[in-house]
């Protein structure tokens, strides 16, 4: 049993203030679950680490290239023949770095890496 | 060597800030002091701390503890540490601790959460690809038609991160001059769109409180969630 002396103020006792709590424990449930516990360090969980790595900066490359396809299209540098040769090499892009997320049983939330005060990458 | 599970730093702690409670673990705390600083700490046995329901809020009831006196650097829950190297730690980072001590002084961490509406978040999204699906021609190849489908993709993207940032502007408005430090997360593509905290004056707590839920009043499609007083966890690392 805890023992304060006379002039001692009660401990801090945080309020939590909300008429959704359901709603808010949901989404910080969500967002606990995310976070792994441990770290396992072993070799199959290396190799998976060092593909997730490698595939979210392709993932960006990937996504600037289609934000500047996109803005050259809007801004009229481009003729229609172009416009179908870029957008059909991004889509196979994008078809080829699905096939790569499948291969590493990786999701698209996984290539967004949290980069904290500075936010996620993608 | 003697491990140490370690609940915060601070540069005015003293020993009757302490006495007669425990730590995690049911573990007697101590002060372990380094020049102008001192942890406090509770000896631990093991590798690591379960993260269970009782053991977080052993942490959460320490630190309380203290912030009822002074406001502390807290560490994070389950930090673990040999009691030289704490001492060295303490010892090596002594001025950039007491700077970081000073930053959050007289001060508490105050928190406020923002869900938003899924249905009005995932209309705007969708006016602002109909706005791009408008202006697209009839007749189109695979590779236009997947340049098109992006640039829908991105106009409803910046719409709802516009909006995002207006209910970011909303809660920073409403602690202006209120709030000395503020650390804020904006999330558009979450229901969790806006994670804030303040660092807010102790005895502003119940101004915080008024002046947060005013705005929740006016908006019906946010669902805001208050939280404080803390121990200043969004402020402790070392200022910029």
């Amino acid at each position: 049993m805890k023992k304060f002396p006379q002039d001692s103020p009660e401990p801090v006792e945080p309020e939590v203030e909300t008429e959704h709590a359901a709603a808010f424990a949901e989404e910080l449930r969500r967002a606990a679950d995310a976070l792994p516990e441990r770290i396992n360090v072993d070799s199959q969980s290396v190799e998976q680490g060092l593909a997730k790595l490698v595939l979210t900066l392709i993932e960006l490359v990937r996504r600037l290239l289609e934000k500047q396809a996109v803005r050259r299209m809007e801004g009229g540098d481009l003729s229609p023949e172009q416009v179908e040769e870029l957008g059909l090499a991004l889509m196979k892009l994008e078809e080829k770095m699905g096939e790569l997320k499948a291969q590493f049983g990786l999701e698209d939330e996984d290539l967004n890496l949290d980069l904290g005060p500075v936010g996620k990458l993608i | 060597m003697k491990r140490l599970y370690a609940y915060c730093v601070g540069d005015q702690l003293a020993d009757e800030m302490l006495e007669g409670a425990s730590g995690v673990a049911g573990a007697p705390l101590l002060l372990l002091r380094r020049g102008r600083l001192a942890v406090v700490a509770s000896p631990f046995e093991g590798k690591a701390v379960p993260a269970t329901r009782e053991n977080v809020l052993e942490h959460s009831r320490v630190n309380g503890l203290v912030l009822a006196h002074t406001t502390p650097l807290p560490f994070r829950f389950g930090t673990l540490a040999d009691e030289q190297r704490l001492g060295e730690h303490l010892e090596k980072n002594e001025d950039a601790l007491v700077s970081a001590l000073a930053r959050v002084r007289g001060c508490v961490e105050m928190g406020a959460k923002v869900i938003w509406d899924a249905a009005a978040q995932s209309e705007a999204q969708g006016a602002a690809e109909d706005e791009g699906r408008a202006v697209e021609a009839s007749a189109q190849g695979a590779g236009t038609e997947f340049l098109l489908a992006k640039q829908r993709a991105l106009k409803g993207a910046e719409a709802l991160k516009a909006r995002a940032e207006e209910v970011a502007a909303l809660v920073a408005a409403g602690v202006e001059g209120l709030a000395r430090e503020s650390s804020v997360e904006v999330n558009p593509s979450g229901s969790l769109v806006v994670r804030a905290a303040h660092l807010v004056e102790r005895g502003r707590e119940e101004e915080y409180r008024e002046r947060l839920r005013a705005l929740g009043a006016g908006r019906d499609d946010l669902r805001l969630m208050l939280s404080g007083p803390w121990p200043p966890y969004s402020f402790s690392a070392p200022s910029a």
